[in-house]
């Protein structure tokens, strides 16, 4: 594949804001319409109260925590790949990082949502945040939730952040570009009066790499966090000291799957197929085989010791998920999320852009069927049989789940149409490789190519 | 009044540099502007100390002495009855002290690219928009010699010469 | 001396009437939900009686069990509450306080017992039900979670009145609703601190147990196993 002219990459790139097609305004007008359903049933909810959702004594958490859980698990896509690429110089993250890390901000505000939907006053939410007020209602720092509050903070003030930094020099090109007008005004505005002189480049260049470190264990934490909102509760099957890396691995797994997702559309809407190589699927799937493997050991470590431990309160809920009624989602995630992706990722020849992307289905349903069999079973099972119960969606939930889906993809499509989707000044920047790295054995590898 | 020219290459805009630096002028003065940044070049060196990564540590621990701060005094405000579990709990205060000392750093290091960085200004710069076109854009913003700049400048093959 | 609330149930003589049902959401402006409500499992009975059967027809045997909330002394409610709701009393309650609630119910899946309840929707009372609010207690919205208390209106009252007549609670004198309206007496309320109230010797007895022992919340109820047949 013959590497892009610089003038070719702008124009590449820049076209999707320049050009706009009645096919877009269709698929914003489809996913605005779902969008202004899933509000319009959440002030529903909110007007009727909370009893209009499938919540019961005692499953007292079910598809919002399912939701909360499972996009704050898909904004670790960004991280992952952005920070840590970044971090070891890998050349190959250059046309990724951008749409890995809008992955991550979106899906982040939307995890952000759940807490406050599921709430049964949700126009209190903001007490969770400790300000100084009358009543001396300070939150309790003790909380898992007073934790979630404050790691989704930093992590999106993180994200947002680190996505918007390497946008300023692309908002200077567009504003370069652009006549005179409104369009040049608002890009003007964002791009901060941005020059590209040398001192700028390179505190921009220490700024990244500050905040690359920074955010990691960042993200780490955060999905640990959220992970501890299970597992700090004596809850039969919740109460697991793994949940915290297992957590992360699955959101890692998550994430990764989103991207590659994410990345062919693009790819195939946008015309990118000069700057998204199958390469890039390919290590990308690899990423995903791995963490696939890595998914399928936790399940393991974690069942086997629940098992052989054969305490009464979790082996019911063990076999409820996995003999019992839960069965055909259990089974359903394990073949999603394991026997699928491990065969398609696993042999080269299926490890295509359309084979990465049905592994990548696969895992998005398996890793939400997940999720949901954290949650369900152990409330629905807890220790006195009595109190057992059930847990049926309604409507509510439904169309609100759906909802959020619809709103990360017309987030991204409206996102696409007014940022250039591929870094570019970061890909032309792959050509001007840094002397430390050119030492011997240590080329980058530039959109995937290998060198000789 | 600035002196400058764009290059069409990293080479000729490296030998304008050094064209320039022959005729005395010092790093800091030169302004060499792209549109990516050229780390191959050895004049992407220019005003590359910073002290960001102090500046972000020391955002750091603010945000450590914050949320000890935050979650100690708010823990002992008022007197709250806790079964078991005291209320001034260090396993849980050091989660929000993890996660506000690196706000901290984040937003320290931020607050440094814009104030360094010079973004956000009004006050109209040295800039050319034909650095988008990828034109590398090397001169002097204040020059006290204008001719010898002219000259230096002029001296490399394939620069476009501008004053403003 | 600090009062410490204590419960003793006597399983042997719970006849599993369901007075102490009646008389707990009597006492505290607690709605019924309907049938339709209670299928779904929203029925909100700060005490309930908890029912098994053991055995095949036609040697099967009903064991109930009244479980409220055991005000633990090592609450897993307590320290998850993000907004410090459910929190502890000096007399070793566990409070919840409805205008902090936020409705986050991550309380609830704390508690192993099940015994926090959570308000659905706003509660109705069907005529004439709804003149017989006890004043004493607040009715709450939407949003909230709740529980047994221990009438702790009731405890309050009886405190007050103490102090202002200048002496101290009798054994007995003060009994929440459930415990007043069981007419086979397995309900037996009272202070823990005292070693002479029925309460603390009933849970020294041979046959005494706290429900859940092993998880470490360090109930307040301890429940007399029922004697079996010699």
């Amino acid at each position: 594949m013959n590497h892009p002219s610089h003038e070719q990459m702008t124009a590449d790139l820049l076209r999707p804001l320049q050009r706009t097609s009645w096919r877009f305004y269709l698929l914003v007008a489809f996913l605005g319409s779902i969008v202004l359903m899933g509000l319009c049933t959440w002030a529903y909810q909110m007007y009727n109260g909370f009893g209009v959702s499938g919540i019961n004594n005692p499953v007292y958490w079910a598809f919002y925590i399912t939701n909360f859980v499972f996009w704050i698990g898909i904004s670790h896509a960004g991280t992952l790949i952005s920070a840590i690429l970044r971090l070891v110089n890998a050349g190959w993250r250059r046309p990724v990082t951008r749409c890995a890390e809008v992955i991550t901000a979106f899906a982040l505000m939307i995890g952000a949502m759940f807490p406050i939907i599921h709430l049964g006053r949700p126009w209190l939410f903001f007490w969770l945040m400790p300000y100084p007020n009358q009543r001396l209602l300070w939150p309790n720092f003790r909380s898992p939730l007073v934790w979630d509050f404050f790691a989704i903070s930093t992590y999106l003030t993180g994200s947002v952040l680190f996505l918007f930094l390497p946008m300023i020099p692309d908002f200077a090109l567009i504003r370069d570009r652009a006549p005179k007008g409104l369009r040049r005004r608002i890009y003007g505005a964002l791009a901060l009066g941005w020059r590209g002189t040398t001192k700028q480049w390179h505190r921009l260049e220490s700024a990244m790499q500050i905040m690359a470190v920074a955010i990691i264990p960042v993200a780490v934490s955060v999905h640990t966090i959220v992970s501890f909102d299970f597992s700090m509760a004596p809850v039969p099957m919740w109460h697991s000291t793994m949940f915290g890396p297992y957590f992360v691995a699955g959101a890692i797994f998550s994430g990764i799957a989103g991207l590659i997702i994410a990345m062919a559309a693009l790819r195939r809407f946008l015309h990118l197929e000069a700057y998204l190589h199958p390469v890039h699927f390919e290590n990308l799937g690899k990423l995903l085989l791995m963490m696939s493997l890595l998914w399928a050991y936790f399940v393991f470590a974690e069942r086997l010791t629940t098992w052989f431990g054969n305490d009464t309160a979790e082996m019911n809920v063990f076999y409820v998920t996995q003999r019992g009624s839960f069965s055909p989602l259990y089974w359903t995630m394990v073949v999603c999320n394991f026997v699928v992706p491990f065969t398609i990722l696993a042999l080269k020849k299926l490890r295509t852009i359309g084979g990465c992307v049905i592994a990548s289905f696969g895992v998005c349903v398996g890793m939400w069927l997940e999720r949901f069999l954290i949650v369900v079973p152990s409330l629905s099972h807890k220790y006195l049989p009595y109190a057992w119960g059930h847990y049926r969606p309604r409507p509510v939930e439904i169309m609100i789940t759906i909802a959020t889906f619809a709103a990360m993809t017309l987030l991204y499509t409206l996102f696409s149409k007014f940022v250039p989707i591929i870094a570019i000044w970061e890909l032309k920047a792959g050509d001007h490789p840094s002397p430390e790295l050119s030492a011997a054995g240590q080329h980058e590898h530039r959109l995937g190519e290998t060198h000789a | 009044m600035a002196v400058y020219a764009l290059y069409d290459t990293g080479e000729s805009a490296q030998r304008a540099v050094n064209a320039l630096r022959t005729t005395g002028i010092a790093d800091a003065d030169i302004a060499v502007i792209s549109s990516e940044p050229m780390e191959d070049y050895e004049f992407s060196a220019i005003n590359h100390r910073t002290l960001i990564w102090y500046i972000a540590s020391a955002g750091g621990f603010v945000g450590l002495a914050f949320a000890t701060w935050l979650t100690r005094m708010t823990e002992v405000a008022w007197p709250l009855q806790t079964g078991n579990m005291p209320i001034v709990a260090w396993w849980p205060n050091l989660i929000v002290m993890f996660e506000l000392t690196m706000l901290g750093g984040i937003l320290s290091a931020v607050a440094t690219l814009i104030v360094t960085g010079g973004l956000g200004r009004k006050v109209p710069e040295l800039y050319d928009p034909d650095v988008t076109n990828g034109k590398i854009l090397v001169g002097v913003e204040q020059p006290r010699d204008t001719a010898a700049v002219e000259r230096a400048l002029r001296s490399i093959p394939g620069g476009e010469f501008k004053t403003v | 001396m600090t009062h410490k609330w204590g419960m003793a149930v006597d399983l042997d003589r719970c006849t599993g009437c369901g007075a102490c049902v009646t008389a707990c959401h009597a006492e505290n402006n607690i709605p019924t939900v309907g049938p339709e409500q209670a299928a779904r499992g929203r029925a909100m009975h700060w005490i309930r009686v908890e029912r098994y059967y053991e055995g095949e027809f036609p040697d099967v045997s009903v064991k109930f069990r009244p479980v409220m909330c055991q005000q633990c002394d090592a609450a897993p409610c307590e320290p998850v509450c993000p907004t410090y709701a459910s929190h502890h009393t000096a007399e070793g309650l566990n409070a919840q306080v409805y205008n902090r609630c936020i409705g986050t119910r991550y309380c609830a899946n704390a508690c192993p017992y099940n015994v926090r309840y959570f308000d659905f929707f706003n509660p109705q009372w069907p005529r004439p039900l709804h003149l017989q609010f006890n004043p004493d207690v607040s009715v709450r919205e939407v949003g909230v979670m709740e529980k047994c208390t221990f009438c702790v209106q009731r405890i309050n009252a009886a405190e007050i009145a103490a102090k202002a007549d200048k002496r101290e609670l009798k054994d007995g004198e003060l009994q929440p609703a459930c415990a007043q309206s069981c007419p086979a007496k397995a309900l037996v309320f009272g202070d823990l601190n005292d070693p002479e109230s029925a309460v603390s010797r009933l849970s020294k007895s041979p046959r005494g147990a706290k429900l859940l022992e092993d998880l470490g919340t360090k109930p307040a109820v301890t429940y007399l196993s029922r004697q079996t047949q010699a």
